[in-house]
């Protein structure tokens, strides 16, 4: 039910291949455990009002050690640790089989592929079941490259080439869309991405080719 | 006109900063009647991008600075038993050029010609060619006034504190608000300059073409970056760190106790004092830095929270171990952890590089600052004014609208924001001006757009109780609340040099009765006549310290 | 103000203002290794953190007070202060010993 209300065509919450999953999977934790948090915080600060004799045994070094310290402490560095672990499974390290050039200008996105093959069709083609690195880069302003469902987001800032490695489960539509403010038409820079089954991916570059 | 006395400045740049809020309030409000549906044609693109840019510049800059500027400057000496700040004609000083600075922005939207490039300016954004107009002008030129009397009054509030306390209160007796105000003060004389370096380098860049963010001749934009964040993440302690002071002065009050964890308090606003210099990157996780970097700035921003969890706990803890009684401050209070709790609980999320790459930039970071800074700052401000408002107008309040008020910005404010949370997590990208209805956000912004009007009905009618307050509240004797701290000491509205004879302190400040040292001080007025002459001329700082000496 | 209240305003802030600078530090000897490709990148890291950790070890183990005066509120802040500086340091610097310093 949740989870059907969260679903849409550039929700971070309907990942579609590993590496978003894993981001979403991330959040889901951190939710439960935020929710936990919170609702220790006020119960205790409904106790503290409501009920006070039932807290006016814990000293004034339990409520700061303990809230404080031994509370939070643990749960930060594990959160922490966690996260940069995964961050590090995230990082386009080494080379991606394949690696596609993504240009930024007001306001519209352009790709490119590798030996300058490929239709330019303002489509991010790319093979579903592998992960693919985008090259993204501004020609003017900053923008943001930002696919929900297949990962995060990398800035396409002029002057840099930022890498982020995507990954689709199946060949099908997913859209992106840019996320940095852009000027006027930072309300229209969305873009399709299309995900082919390998051979059809091939098949689509050598036709481009010829 | 001419006036340096600083409860009048104080009131002065309070009244301002709370104009600016309502007109911050009424663009934000435009701002949710554009989106509350999709394909929305009410204002385009060009407006709107004003109106985003004019609301964060105007929250942030106009209002939530100068509001704690003013209540420091009202408050401070008379919490520390001065009589005046240490430098009046500064105070005047910082007030007009703020007051100028915020002109400026805000004739400029009258004329359709405000900046339009967000209230962050990104460059190359708001560099010449791609922001020809005034607009980007207009901005850099109004906000370097208005952070000159920010440093300025950052400079005061810091020597008043270390140089005007009142006899016998030596820094380890001072109430904590002292503390507090100290190290914001300290922060923004560290944080500014770099906004003012940034804000001059991205003028010289525009108007004598000097390629300081322009990568094609050999310039960055992240630059601009850099220094704007190293402002802009103290930036938010900095507007925090003052709501935590009142609250500090607020809560034992209500709980008819002394603060629990003095020392431990004053070594985590320290502590958050320095931490929060070391943050600014996650604003930029997604520009493409090493994870390395990355890293040093996820480790700093989560370990924020610990002396965060400190005060929030020592607070609790007050509650807990007084007699906690119920009154109007109290309720808002009580909105602040709610609110402020969510707020930091999602910061600790942000502050996860993964997790960032995807809630970057999308609503749902609108939904965390806007529950870090509503519930961190306008929360306690309200908690601060039904507080401390008696003490301005000598009248309490009626309590007749208070109640509902409350419940409807409460509820208002959690309606519009909690439901942000997820709009980002569905993709909705931030500072877009309408969508299309395929996305499946429109529910979400139609309810966040009704909770938004629901939250403005609560504070108008906010403004109408202090408003029947001020006109028909009853007069009261002397310290309302029982409060313990100074500033309950002086007469009620305020005589313009605070005490006629200077407070001596022989015990920590926070546990003073007010009730009977405020007649003994004011009795002592033939004492120092020199004070009763000051005080017509409205200069109370050439009073001399008659019981000083002593 | 007294020589004492002066010095432990100074403890207050001593701890954390090392650790400010070992951060910039860190920050600039991660940005310098990968502009300049640095074989011993990760060493010298290594090597920064572990001098940064020296003085706040020094500092978080120091008496605030000195002997026979009366600890105030100021010079047990500051005690606690600089303990945090301490804490602060090994893990906020910690990232040095396992995370990408490049990519
Ligand atoms: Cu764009």
């Amino acid at each position: 039910m949740l989870l059907a209300g969260c679903s849409g065509e550039l929700s971070a919450l309907d990942p579609a291949g590993p590496r978003a999953a894993s981001l979403a999977t991330l959040w889901w934790i951190m939710l439960g455990g935020a929710a936990l948090l919170f609702a220790l915080v006020m119960v205790l600060f409904g106790i503290a009002y409501l009920r006070p004799g039932w807290l006016s045994r814990i000293t004034p070094m339990q409520w700061i050690v303990g809230g404080g310290l031994v509370l939070p402490i643990p749960i930060l560095v594990l959160l922490t640790g966690a996260a940069l672990v995964l961050g590090e499974q995230l990082l386009p390290k080494g080379d991606a089989p394949l690696r596609i050039e993504g240009q930024a200008r007001q306001w519209a996105w352009s790709f490119g592929y590798p030996g300058g093959a490929g239709p330019y069709d303002g489509t991010l083609h790319m093979p579903a079941g592998e992960p693919v690195d985008i090259a993204v880069t501004s020609a003017d302003v900053i923008h943001s490259f930002w696919v929900p469902r297949l990962g995060g987001k990398i800035d396409a800032i002029p002057g840099h080439v930022n890498v982020i490695r995507l990954e689709a489960d199946e060949p099908g539509i997913y859209w992106g869309q840019c996320a940095e403010y852009c000027g006027q038409g930072h309300d229209g820079m969305q873009f399709r991405v299309e995900a082919h089954a390998p051979e059809d991916f091939a098949a689509l570059m050598a036709g481009a080719a010829q | 006109m001419s006036s340096v006395n600083h409860t009048v400045l104080g009131k002065r740049f309070m009244v301002v900063a709370l104009t600016f809020f309502a007109i911050g309030g009424f663009l934000s409000m435009l701002i949710r009647a554009q989106l509350a549906t999709p394909n929305s044609a009410f204002i385009g693109p060009e407006i709107y991008n004003q109106i985003f840019t004019m609301h964060g510049t105007v929250m942030m800059f106009l209002f939530a600075i100068p509001m704690f500027e003013g209540f420091v400057i009202y408050m401070l000496p008379k919490m520390l038993g001065a009589r005046d700040m240490a430098f009046p004609r500064l105070t005047a000083y910082g007030f007009w050029c703020y007051l100028f600075g915020g002109s400026i922005l805000i004739i400029a939207l009258l004329v359709g010609a405000a900046p339009d490039s967000g209230w962050f300016m990104y460059t190359p954004l708001s560099s010449r060619p791609y922001t020809p107009g005034i607009n980007a002008d207009v901005w850099l030129l109004g906000l370097t006034f208005v952070e000159i009397s920010a440093v300025t009054a950052a400079i005061e509030i810091f020597i008043s504190i270390l140089k005007m306390r009142a006899p016998g209160m030596s820094l380890a007796r001072m109430p904590l608000i002292g503390w507090y105000m100290l190290v914001t003060s300290g922060m923004m004389i560290v944080g500014f300059p770099p906004l003012i370096l940034g804000a001059i380098l991205l003028e010289l860049e525009r108007a004598f073409d000097l390629p300081f963010f322009d990568p094609t001749r050999g310039g960055d934009p992240l630059l601009w970056q850099h220094l704007f964040w190293l402002f802009g993440h103290p930036e938010v302690y900095i507007i925090f760190l003052p709501a935590a002071g009142a609250l500090s002065t607020i809560i034992p009050v209500f709980a008819q106790r002394t603060i629990l964890g003095y020392r431990s308090i004053i070594a985590a606003i320290v502590a958050m004092g320095f931490l929060s210099f070391g943050l600014w990157v996650h604003h930029m996780f997604t520009v493409g830095i090493p994870h390395l970097a990355l890293a040093f700035f996820s480790a700093a921003s989560a370990l924020v929270a610990v002396p965060t969890a400190i005060q929030i706990f020592a607070w609790i803890g007050t509650l807990a171990s007084g007699r906690p009684r119920w009154d109007i401050p109290m309720l808002y209070v009580a909105g602040f952890f709610c609110v402020f709790v969510i707020g930091g609980l999602t910061g600790v999320m942000l502050a996860m590089v993964p997790f960032n790459t995807q809630a970057h930039d999308s609503y749902f970071v609108v939904a965390h600052l806007h529950y870090v800074l509503v519930g961190g700052f306008v929360f306690p401000m309200l908690a601060g004014i039904y507080h401390w408002m008696p003490h301005i107008s000598g009248r309490q309040s009626l309590y007749r609208l208070s109640v509902p008020a409350f419940w409807l910005i409460f509820i208002g404010f959690n309606l519009t924001f909690f439901l942000m949370h997820l709009t980002g997590l569905m993709g909705m990208p931030r500072r877009i001006s309408t969508y299309p209805s395929n996305w499946g956000w429109d529910w979400l912004n139609l309810l966040s757009s009704i909770g938004g009007f629901i939250l403005t009905m609560g504070f108008c009618l906010v403004l109408a109780d202090l408003v029947l307050q001020w006109r028909f509240g009853r007069r009261y004797r002397r310290d309302p609340w029982k409060a313990q701290t100074l500033e309950w000491a002086t007469a009620t509205p305020p005589a313009p040099y605070n005490f006629a004879a200077l407070p001596r302190v022989d015990r920590r400040a926070d546990m003073l009765e007010p009730a009977k040292i405020g007649p003994v001080l004011a009795g002592a007025r033939a004492i120092s006549a020199s004070c009763a002459m000051a005080s017509r001329k409205r200069w109370a700082s050439t009073c001399s310290p008659a019981s000083r000496s002593t | 103000m007294s020589g004492a209240n002066q010095r432990a305003l100074v403890l207050l802030v001593a701890g954390f203002t090392i650790w400010s600078v070992g951060f910039v530090a860190l920050y600039a000897l991660q940005a310098l290794g990968c502009a300049f490709g640095w074989p011993q990148h990760r060493a010298i890291l290594i090597g920064a953190y572990v001098v940064s950790l020296l003085p706040l070890i020094w500092l978080a183990m120091m008496k605030t007070v000195r002997e026979g005066e009366p600890a105030t509120s100021l010079s047990v802040a500051a005690l606690w202060a600089n303990r945090a500086a301490l804490a602060s340091g090994v893990l906020v610097f910690l990232p040095v010993t396992f995370v990408s310093a490049c990519i």
